[in-house]
């Protein structure tokens, strides 16, 4: 009878040490990153101050603004619409750290869905957290889900009718912020973030619009510019330029059947020119072994050199180097200065300059972390 | 007799030296499409421009839209985006290359293979249109990295087809201008 009673009592304490620790664990996830933007920041607001309807929800985000006080055009630099592209964060982090504006006004929100930077994907065996090494310490940043946390928002449909297209998607993508643009201000938490961001772009009249992303490595869309059908020309002139730097990106157009996306309702419904840009992160493919800090930070997969091997599919995946953190950050940057080099051209009156971002090969020689500020 | 063999073996030979020249001719205007619908062929659309090249560019371009044109550009590659976009299969899209490439033949309309994708638009759903366009050229222009397996030059080599490799896309520009010089 005692014996009985202890066994209970032991596997309650387990039970509940385990859940603790969990509780514990869970619950930083909830504790933003803090970021330490460069001396040329002139202001910071939040994203509900253009939209009153996610003030006090995890959805809400921190916007930070660059104004050179030069008049000329404005760009908008979006990273974290899936926090588990951990290239997609930490790129604007170091844009965010190092920007120099000395003609129009540059916006950056680092943490565009910020409620899907609080949990992690099930099932997936994701790291919560990564460090990077700086110069003068290390910087843990949290690697998020794909997803608003379904805390904030739950429960999914069975099928998701995207709105106001009613495109039918899998009741998961009710979720996903870049399947929920333009948004509507009385939809769920992430049909408003979208309808957010989109009051943000119409009310600062955003030129030019960045939305960063990773890719698994066997799928179509990866090392690519998509961009809208309007500003083809745009784009075609940042691949020629990154061309020319030694980086290879593959051109897509923006399918103008496939609803909820940003480089699709950005460019239909706003003013500004979208550009969405994807690298290849073997950390998010399925192809993948363990899923550890090393895969998101080395990118580092033999699956990948076996699977290229077979000539089954493209896969965009470097044998010899992988693709690290850096080579995605830097792919980035560059990708983002020359979407912007050839929008000036276009746009002579509404000129955007920016200033001291690294270059490719400075990021790929000193690593990310040098290009931290703490 | 000796002499008179020896006299049509060389008038064959200068013939069929002639008539491989003859296939080597590119006139304006000319038509680009696409065999995969990547967005790659609005790179060589620019590229063309920028050459002061008198082309038109039909991105599903079908039998009837080669009327009136002496040369027809193809620019291979998958994208799934590009097909989701035209709203068409991958096998819509084989047969629509077929049919047109069938068409240019019968009509004498020599095509230009301009494959600018490196690996991004080689293997896997690329390479069935990177076959079917490169086995029905007259002329192929490539950016090296496509051809890193030797692809196109053992098609090039095979079937007697002109191969031009070049570094980057920007300089396809160039041997494109002259191919109507
Ligand atoms: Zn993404």
């Amino acid at each position: 009878m005692i014996r009985n009673h202890l066994s209970t009592i032991i596997i309650t304490i387990i039970t509940a040490t385990m859940g603790v620790i969990a509780a514990i664990s869970f619950g930083k996830m909830h504790q933003p990153e803090e970021l330490f933007p460069s001396e040329g920041l002139t202001g910071k607001v939040m994203l509900s101050d253009y939209f009153e309807g996610i003030k006090g929800t995890n959805g809400d985000t921190e916007v930070y603004l660059f104004d050179s006080g030069v008049e000329g055009g404005t760009a908008l630099v979006c990273g974290g619409a899936h926090p588990n592209e951990a290239a997609s964060f930490l790129s604007t982090v170091v844009i965010l750290e190092n920007l120099k504006v000395t003609c129009g006004r540059v916006f950056i929100i680092p943490r565009l869905n910020n409620s899907a930077f609080t949990c992690s994907d099930p099932m997936e065996g994701f790291p919560a957290s990564y460090e990077i090494p700086t110069k003068i310490g290390i910087r843990k940043f949290r690697l998020g889900s794909r997803v608003t946390n379904p805390l904030d928002q739950w429960p999914d449909p069975l099928v998701f009718s995207q709105y106001p297209s009613n495109q039918q998607l899998s009741g998961f993508e009710t979720r996903n912020i870049n399947r929920s643009y333009p948004g509507r201000p009385d939809g769920n938490l992430t049909e408003r973030i979208a309808y957010a961001i989109i009051q943000l772009i119409d009310k600062e009249k955003v030129n030019i619009a960045f939305d960063i992303h990773e890719s698994s490595p066997e799928v179509p869309i990866v090392n690519v510019i998509v961009y809208h059908e309007n500003y083809e020309e745009i784009a075609m002139g940042a691949i020629l330029g990154l061309e020319m730097a030694g980086l290879q990106f593959s051109p897509e157009t923006s399918p103008m059947n496939f609803h909820g996306l940003s480089h699709r309702e950005w460019g239909d419904y706003t003013n500004a020119i979208p550009f969405l840009m994807e690298t290849s992160n073997p950390s998010m493919g399925r192809l993948r072994g363990k899923t550890d800090v090393d895969l998101v930070l080395r990118g580092y997969c033999d699956n990948y050199k076996k699977a290229k091997e077979t000539g089954a599919l493209r896969i965009a995946y470097r044998e010899d180097t992988g693709e690290p953190i850096a080579h995605r950050v830097g792919r980035h940057i560059a990708g983002v200065v020359e979407l912007i080099n050839s929008y000036n051209l276009y746009y002579p009156d509404m000129q955007i300059v920016i200033e001291n971002l690294p270059d490719y090969d400075m990021i790929m020689e000193k690593g990310v972390g040098e290009f931290l500020n703490n | 007799m000796k002499t008179g063999i020896s006299t049509i073996v060389t008038i064959m030979i200068l013939f069929l030296a002639g008539s491989s020249l003859l296939a080597q001719k590119f006139e304006q205007p000319v038509l680009i499409s696409s065999a995969g619908q990547s967005a790659d062929v609005k790179l060589v659309k620019m590229l063309a421009q920028r050459q002061g090249l008198n082309a038109t560019t039909v991105l599903m371009a079908k039998p009837d839209d080669l009327t009136g044109f002496k040369t027809l550009v193809i620019v291979p590659g998958f994208s799934s985006k590009g097909l989701g976009a035209a709203g068409i299969s991958q096998q819509d899209e084989i047969e629509r290359v077929q049919s047109l490439i069938k068409a240019a033949n019968n009509l004498k309309i020599p095509i230009v293979l301009m494959h600018i994708g490196g690996n991004a638009r080689r293997q896997g759903q690329s390479d069935s249109f990177n076959q079917l366009v490169a086995d029905n050229s007259k002329y192929m222009l490539v950016v090296k990295q496509g051809d890193e397996d030797g692809f196109f030059s053992s098609i090039a080599s095979t079937k007697n087809i002109p191969l031009t490799l070049v570094e980057k896309i920007a300089e396809t520009a160039e041997p494109l201008g002259n191919l109507f010089k």
